[in-house]
Formats: structure tokens, sequence, C-alpha cells
């Protein structure tokens, strides 16, 4: 137990749910993660592909993967706060395996289960030749590296189409970050931050 | 000196007369304010919904600042832009928002708004797109000179902007 944290810890665990994708069938998703330089992920997967799913036989026509997320972060400044980025792929009516959409979300960072439905999207070819042209071949428009989507840097030059919805589910812990002065919600600034560790764990 | 950090995202835009949108914004704060790591301005994607009416970028945001004062707490100034099939960029809305001074996770919809010029202009606007835009952009965020303008509603923004305060407490500080 140390008097005085320099880190501190952030723990996630969760799910990817579902998606809900109107147009497409059968589809895969990966994730990873995107952090900051002050951030390093302490255990757990850093990135993950799930199975390939369905869509369900009744009207709300869903996807569900169920793919469980677990990972600990541990970082001295909460800028950089990791993202999760998730792609999705699927067959296309030749059978290639082509990019459906890409998301990003912030993990929350408020201790507690949170469930985020994030918009997926794909980049648009830049002419009608082209979208044919990817549409016979089977190549779509895909970013060459999924971390793109978590940076706001350079996109300000892409054309995307957005279709679809995932949602996520997340538990979050956190520890020290009250004891490093970072207030998180407003129930924090009620109770001053410095305290001992010993009236910490008996406060009720 | 106490620290914010504004971590959260553009969400996307709704209410729009047509979709292929994209948000230019940009973060104003007072003179106490430093900024110390993350973009204080950009540029979302352009976005074109295939089957919904609300257009999305997702666009992250992570800035951290320090301050030595309450004075001039930050506002996120937005411009949405509308880009047609001919790759002509037309002036959809203007509008702000104050990033929100308690800590947690924030919803937010910003309300935009468009000048309307005299009665040509807005006949040459109906046929061939365009229209007038504001010369000095501090006009989004401050009151100025706002007498002078005659402006017309258009679409809101969804934004959804966390916060984390630090050392705000020591000083005595309640948010």
């Amino acid at each position: 137990m140390t008097a005085n944290p320099s880190v501190f810890l952030l723990m996630v665990n969760g799910q990817i749910e579902s998606a809900n994708f109107p147009e497409f069938d059968d589809l895969y998703c990966k994730y990873c993660f995107v952090y900051g330089h002050d951030w390093a992920p302490t255990s757990g997967l850093e990135e993950g592909i799930s199975q390939i799913t369905s869509k369900s036989r009744d009207t709300q026509q869903n996807f569900v993967w169920n793919f469980p997320i677990d990972i600990s972060f541990k970082s001295t400044n909460p800028f950089g706060w990791p993202q999760i980025v998730v792609s999705v792929y699927g067959p296309d009516v030749f059978g290639n395996d082509v990019v459906r959409g890409y998301g990003a979300v912030h993990i929350p960072f408020t201790p507690g289960r949170h469930k985020r439905t994030i918009p997926m999207f794909v980049p648009e070819s830049s002419s009608v030749l082209q979208k044919f042209t990817s549409w016979f071949m089977g190549r779509r428009p895909e970013f060459t590296d999924p971390k793109v989507v978590a940076q706001g840097e350079g996109r300000e030059v892409t054309r995307v189409r957005s279709q679809g919805f995932i949602t996520l589910s997340f538990n979050v812990v956190t520890k020290d970050m009250k004891n490093l002065g970072y207030d998180t919600t407003t129930a924090d600034l009620q109770n001053p931050s410095v305290s001992t560790v010993t009236d910490a764990s008996y406060r009720t | 000196m106490a620290e914010v950090h504004v971590i959260g995202q553009i969400v996307g835009a709704s209410g729009f007369p047509q979709h292929s949108l994209f948000c230019k914004w940009g973060v104003h704060t007072g003179g106490a304010w430093k900024l110390l790591s993350g973009l204080r301005e950009g540029q979302t994607q352009v976005d074109n919904p295939q089957n919904e009416e609300m257009a999305s970028w997702s666009h992250p945001i992570d800035i951290h600042f320090a301050t030595k004062g309450l004075q001039g707490w930050p506002k996120l100034h937005l411009q949405v832009w509308h880009q047609d099939s001919f790759g002509r960029c037309e002036l959809y809305g203007y509008g702000f928002c104050h990033v929100p001074s308690s800590p947690g996770l924030h919803e937010l919809q910003c309300v935009t708004w468009r000048p309307v010029g005299s009665w040509q202009d807005q006949l040459s606007q109906l046929f061939i797109g365009g229209g007038v835009q504001l010369k000095n952009s501090d006009l989004i965020y401050s009151g100025a000179d706002r007498y002078r303008l005659h402006t017309s509603a258009m679409g809101t923004v969804h934004l959804q902007l966390g916060v984390i305060l630090r050392h705000f407490d020591r000083y005595g500080v309640e948010c």
C-alpha cells in the first residue's frame, strides 16, 4: 500500500454484445485498443477476432457475438485514454472477405457498468467507376491500419458511409485516480481526495 | 495548477437538409488556460449515412488543459459543412457549446444556425447553392457583434464529452 502513488490503474472487462447491420449476413469482428504514450497494458489481450455469426431469424435481425473483452492498463496521465476500435468483416456476393464497418469509442472512465451503441462506417470509393470495379473484384476501400479510426488527424480527407451499429458493454474499475487528484464524477468533489489509506477503506 | 481533461467524441449530426456532412471544430479558451496536450481543432470525415437519418462521425476529442483561473472556461465551436457530389463545400451551420464544468460523461446537443442574406442571396442559394458565411469566425462563440446578424435555424450536432478534473478541490472549487 503506497501512500503516494504515481500511477493509476484502469481495469476493463466486458463484451462485444451484438450488432445491427440490415443489409449483410455472416459477419465477424476484430477489436484492438488504441491508447496514448503514457499508457501501458498490464494484463489481458489487446486484440481479438470473434466467431462468424449469422443474422437471427426473427424481426430484429440481430447479430450476436457475446465476445469477451478483458484488459488492464496503467498510466500516469488521462491524456490518451484508451479507445476500443472494432472492425466488422463479412463475405460479399462473390465470397470475398470485405470490410463492413469500423467504429471506435473511448473506454468509459467512471467506475461501474456502461453500455455503448456505436455507429459503424466504411470508406467510400472516390468515383462511380472505382465503386464498380471494387464491387466486381472484391477489393473494397479499407483502412490499412484500423487504428486510424481512433485518431482525429487526417480524417478530413476521408469520405465514408455509415451503416450499422454495434453494442458493447463494459464494467470499469479504477485504482488510485482519486489519490492522484483526479475527479471523474461530481460525487468525488464532496469528499476530498487527500486522505490516508486506512480512512478510505473504512469510509462508507 | 488545476487540470481539465476533455475526453469524448463528436458523435454526429441530425436535422440537416441533406446528407454528406462534415464538421470543423475548435476549442477556444481564455487567457488563463494552457493547452498541455491534444489537438485544439480539427475536421471530421465526410459521412453519407446509408440507412439512418443521422450522419455519424465518431470523431475523438482528447484535450488536456492546465488552468490558473475559472474565467474563459473552454468553449467548443463547430461549423457543419455539406459536400455535394461535385466536391463543392457549402456551409450548413455554426454552433458552439461550453465544455461541461462538472466531471463525468455528458451527452450534449449543440444547436446550429446559418446566416441569412438578402432575398437575392436566398434566391441564388436555392438554385446554385452556396450562401453567405461569416467573415470572422469569432462571432460563432462571442456575443459582441451579434446584433447585426440575421440567421435561421439548422440541425443539431450530438456530442458525448467526458470531463475529468484534477486538483479543483484543493482550491475550494465546487463543481
